[in-house]
């Protein structure tokens, strides 16, 4: 079993060209830098070291890294190590005291500038009331000097030129360290830190040169003139590396609420309703009257809803028949809401606070049976903008209007809605809505978070039908699309489905809903 | 919505349960929980029910729905012969009336912040906000009947509640912080509404605040109750209050209303309602075979008087604290709350009928496809913009086709838009950092001229997008909707002159393409070159 597994022959290590290349060079060389290899070969140095750390992984050559410290002289080093440190240039031009300010005169400035400290620092002179006084003449080489001037006689030396020197080849004895430190601090000097890689050949890697190895050619990239030729018969193809991580790439895609909300509609249409669409702009009368909602209700208010300056012309016949219900009950045994029912406050236009406006006109519409519409849209309320509140948000609403149709019906319209939503576990609370009568808070259970309540429905109440001439009951129910958005999509803000981030839209994965 | 804080204690000696029972049963008899406690639970009645807006309330209800004790509770009721006259120039002011006076009744700091919660929740979900009922409770002990309810010059002054100096009703609307609070709901009147006692004592201004001289204490034993409004709805609050009253150890007493035309009225009216359901008419609504018997049983335990009346209906007795009864429905509507929702089988409807898109969404899914393949992803915008980010920051003029909301919520929501592009570019704007390019569409619902049309919108970022891209992407977009086209200069002030053009479909321009003008990109922000187009693909 093992010996089907030992590697003998070039083939069995899948080489490339290039790893091919180098190892016939280090057979060679046995032991090399990467400038060296990559010159033999003819690559690119770095082509030449990706293909010596292939050869590493798979045993057949080695990478060894060094690191090396080692010191070359800037421009004003070498202009030092020629005519002397500034401090020793002074120091031989003057031999009494001599103002700071003439010595500029007739040195440059900024050398005497350089100089004063230094000659303070060794000794060489004193400076009191901008009078530099000499203290020794000619002082002594220091060992700044020597390094200097070793750094001048090596460049002379014919190999050494330009290169840089080692610290051991720079300094005779330690004690120099410290005029060393000076000089890097002088930026005189430079210190370089290198990393040096060899490359050697492994045992593995001299046998497998000894029994020779072929360069043939592979193809990398398939052409059309390959393809046309036929030449890929008689060629390898190069084996790429199927391991490497590939970077992400992100198509453009539907918005994963538009996804959402296309999945609800699919459930509708599959359970045979008609999807309905209308106006963004209501007039009070289709969107609180028709739904017996009492003029002074709250909802009504500036507060809650959005009101615009125009008005909306009123069916005369629904006109009268809802006036009626509301003063006093109308033709059914119900008290109405009692007071004066107004026209004009009916005629104020609003955004649609809820799409029950839109189900209620197309039942008026459509009182034949049965109807079975449904409508996803946009309502409006007015809300201060918050994690969980927003002026606008879709909605969801469907609506069944059929003869003998019951609460109990209602629970399976719901029972099905929600078990098609992904929802396995419903169940049905008491709940109020002002225009349902039996009305019901379905709620979900969701691991984690327990009950949920999602959405609300009823019957609609008969105050609301029998002005319209809609003669059978109506199931009605409908909730917020956003809520199960938060839910399914996972998000903490609603305005993250509004104002998009588009990483969010990019990442959010098509097969999450 | 009015949440009712019971207290455990309370709620168990007065049901005799333990509180897990309560805690589960509340649910299902038409209330949200919002908080449990160790020592009390806070309840959300719903805002048709001002009945259970109190401990005494809630518990009558829950004695009822556990089986402690059922059926109709039965209101004692003897005259106190007190009269309340009520002048004629009042009846164009505030004109309903009804009065009750309750005896024997021991307060503590507590009850008497129970009962001033109860009054308040009344004010909110019967009175909306006093305007149509306000409540005033008095110490009786401190006036002399009979009272007169009567309109009042501004001028008449009395020492209001928590002030100690007299004001003039006036200064009250102006300077007292309840009448700062409810003056709009007498901005009309040139005289105000006023109860007054036999010498002359203001007991209270309507619906504003009561004078200090009959405020309740914890001494105070026997009260007076007015209810004003400008509907019948006076009526059942004040059973409300004083149902709630009685059920606190009360005796309730009637008062004598005497209007201008000297007709009389003896309030509270505590005679329960009765009405007539069939049984059929109950089963066919609720989808149950329910027998007379258990209907009978359902009605009691939510407390209405229940009678047999013949083999297929039954007489019901409405309590007179119930302001939500308008119609049989909602009475069948408890008989399946009683009943329980969960044991009601759902049924799905037979009806036979086949689903349908409507033209909107099946044109949308097309559109998607037809972006999203050439590489824009969708977006969904706000319809709600502003002057500033719709005309002002795309260097358009303000246009004629806008509607305004009358009382914006805040200056970033002032209009309904007209076009998408600027959400567009808002949304490019919000993610400058994130990799380029970027490129996304909407279609989506704009309200010109008050109607709802459908627009589709395109815009593209990236250092290299020029006129030949979005001219491209609009030509695919035509081809694939099989729509003949033509383009036109355009003069449209949002994009560069001579790379921008009309799109017009029939010689009537649907929309507009080309490079967004520099100004415009960066109004909003933006670095780097943007490409557009928006057109009207139908209105509905």
């Amino acid at each position: 079993m093992s010996e089907q597994k030992q590697k003998h022959e070039a083939s069995d290590y899948n080489l490339s060209i290039n790893e091919k290349k180098i190892l016939i060079d280090l057979g060679e060389l046995e032991c090399t830098i990467p400038k060296t290899l990559a010159e033999k070969t003819s690559l690119k140095p770095e082509a030449a070291m990706q293909s010596a750390f292939l050869l590493e992984e798979k045993g057949l050559a080695k990478v060894d890294e060094e690191f090396s410290v080692n010191y070359t002289i800037t421009g004003e080093g070498v202009e030092y190590a020629d005519n002397g440190l500034p401090e020793r240039q002074i120091v031989e031009y003057i031999s009494e005291p001599v103002a700071i300010d003439d010595l500029k005169n007739q040195l440059s400035p900024k050398m005497v500038g350089i100089a004063i400290g230094w000659l303070k620092k060794k000794g060489w002179a004193d400076v009191k009331n901008s009078m530099i006084m000499p203290s020794v003449n000619s002082p002594e080489i220091g060992d700044d000097e020597k390094i200097l001037s070793r750094f001048k006689q090596y460049a002379q030396e014919p190999d050494k030129s330009g290169i840089a020197f080692t610290e051991k080849e720079l300094l005779e004895k330690d004690s120099e360290k410290s005029a060393l430190k000076d000089l890097l601090k002088r930026k005189l000097v430079i210190k370089n830190e290198e990393k040096y890689r060899y490359v050697s050949i492994t045992n593995q890697g001299r046998k497998l040169v000894s029994q020779g190895i072929e360069i043939e050619e592979e193809i990398t990239q398939l052409t059309s003139q390959l393809l046309k030729t036929g030449e890929w018969k008689n060629k390898n193809f190069r084996s790429y590396n199927i391991h490497t991580p590939p970077k992400p790439v992100y198509g453009a895609k539907i918005h994963p609420y538009q996804r959402l909300i296309n999945q609800m509609r699919q459930i509708f249409i599959e359970m045979g309703f008609t999807e309905i669409k209308g106006e963004i702009i209501q007039s009070s009368f289709w969107n609180f009257d028709a739904l017996f909602q009492p003029q002074d209700h709250p909802a009504r208010d500036m507060q809650d809803t959005f009101h615009l300056e125009s008005t909306s012309e009123i069916d005369e016949e629904c006109k009268d028949n809802v006036c009626a219900m509301h003063e006093h009950g109308g033709d059914i045994s119900s008290t109405g809401w009692g007071g004066l029912w107004d026209e004009n406050i009916a005629r104020r236009n609003v955004l649609r606070t809820h799409t029950t406006a839109v189900t209620i006109k197309y039942l008026a519409d459509n009182p034949e049976p049965p109807v079975k519409a449904f409508c996803i849209d946009r309502a409006y309320r007015r809300e201060t903008i918050d994690p969980t509140h927003l002026p606008e948000f879709e909605q969801l609403e469907g609506v069944v209007m059929d003869k003998n149709m019951s609460f109990a019906n209602l629970l399976g319209c719901l029972a099905e809605f929600y078990h098609r939503m992904g929802f396995e576990n419903v169940r049905f609370r008491p709940g109020y809505f002002p225009y349902t009568e039996p009305s019901v808070e379905p709620e979900v259970y969701i691991d984690g978070m327990g009950w949920i309540e999602l959405g609300g429905a009823g019957i609609f109440r008969k105050e609301v039908t029998d002005p319209l001439g809609i003669k059978h009951p109506v199931l009605a129910w409908g909730l917020g699309v956003s809520r199960v958005a938060m839910l399914k999509l996972g998000l903490r803000d609603l305005r993250e489905l509004y104002q998009s981030d588009i990483d969010w839209i990019r990442k959010s994965e098509v097969c999450r809903l | 919505m009015p949440v009712i804080t019971l207290n455990y204690e309370d709620l168990e000696s007065l049901t005799s349960v333990d509180r897990d029972t309560i805690v589960e049963q509340i649910p299902m008899m038409g209330a949200d929980i919002e908080r449990i406690e160790d020592e009390y639970i806070d309840i959300e009645f719903f805002p048709d029910r001002p009945d259970l807006y109190s401990v005494e309330g809630a518990a009558r209800a829950l004695r009822g729905f556990l089986n402690i004790e059922t059926g109709l509770q039965d209101y004692k009721l003897d005259s106190s012969n007190i009269e309340i006259e009520k002048d004629e120039d009042i009846e164009h002011i505030r004109p309903y009336l009804a009065c009750a006076v309750i005896r024997n009744v021991n307060f503590n700091a507590n009850s008497i912040k129970s009962l001033m919660d109860l009054q308040e929740d009344l004010h909110w979900g019967v009175g909306r906000n006093r305007k149509k009922v306000s409540i005033g409770v008095h110490d009786l002990s401190n006036i002399t009947p009979p009272f007169r309810y009567m309109a009042a010059d501004p001028d008449k002054e009395f020492i209001p509640l928590d002030f100690t100096e007299p004001m003039s009703m006036n200064q009250i609307l102006e300077k007292h912080p309840k009448g700062m609070k409810f003056a709009y709901i007498l901005e009309s009147f040139d005289k105000y509404p006023m109860i007054l006692d036999a010498e002359d004592n203001v007991l209270s201004f309507p619906p504003i605040i009561n004078s200090k001289r009959t405020q309740i204490t914890e001494n105070t034993t026997d009260l007076f109750i007015d209810v004003t409004g400008l509907s019948e709805s006076v009526y059942v609050a004040l059973n409300v209050l004083v149902t709630a009253l009685a059920d606190r150890g009360g005796s309730v007493e009637s008062v004598k209303i005497i209007d201008s035309d000297g007709n009389e009225k003896t309030l509270p009216d505590l005679e329960p309602l009765s009405c007539k359901l069939e049984v059929s008419e109950i089963n066919s609504l609720i989808g149950t075979g329910l027998s007379q018997d258990e209907i009978l049983k359902q009605l009691q335990r939510m407390r209405y008087g229940a009678d047999i009346k013949n083999n297929k209906s039954i007489e019901v007795k409405v309590p007179p604290y119930r302001a939500d009864i308008l119609h049989n429905y909602d009475i069948v509507e408890d008989i399946a709350i009683g009943y329980g929702y969960d044991n009601i089988q759902p049924v799905f409807p037979e009806s036979a009928t086949f689903g349908s898109a409507h033209e909107v969404s099946i044109i949308s899914d097309n559109i998607c496809e037809i972006m999203t393949g050439l590489g824009y992803s969708e977006v969904m915008s706000f319809t709600l913009s502003n002057e500033r980010v719709h005309f002002d920051n795309m260097c358009r003029n303000i246009t004629d086709d806008v509607t305004y909301v009358m009382h914006p919520i805040s200056e970033d929501q002032t209009i309904v838009r007209t076009t998408i592009l600027p959400n567009l570019m808002e949304i490019l704007s919000m993610n400058q950092h994130r990799e380029l390019p970027q490129s996304i569409f909407e279609f989506g619902d704009v309200v010109i001229n008050s109607k709802i049309h459908r627009n589709l919108a395109a815009v593209s970022i990236h250092p290299e997008v020029n006129f030949t891209d979005i001219r491209e992407i609009v030509d695919a977009v035509m081809r694939e909707r099989m729509v003949e086209y033509e383009v036109e200069e355009s003069d449209d002030p949002a994009f560069i002159g001579g790379r921008r053009a009309d799109i017009l479909v029939n010689g009537k321009k649907v929309g507009v393409m080309g490079e967004i003008y520099p100004q415009v990109i960066t109004n909003f922000g933006l670095g780097e070159p943007v490409i557009g187009f928006e057109m009207e693909i139908m209105d509905y």
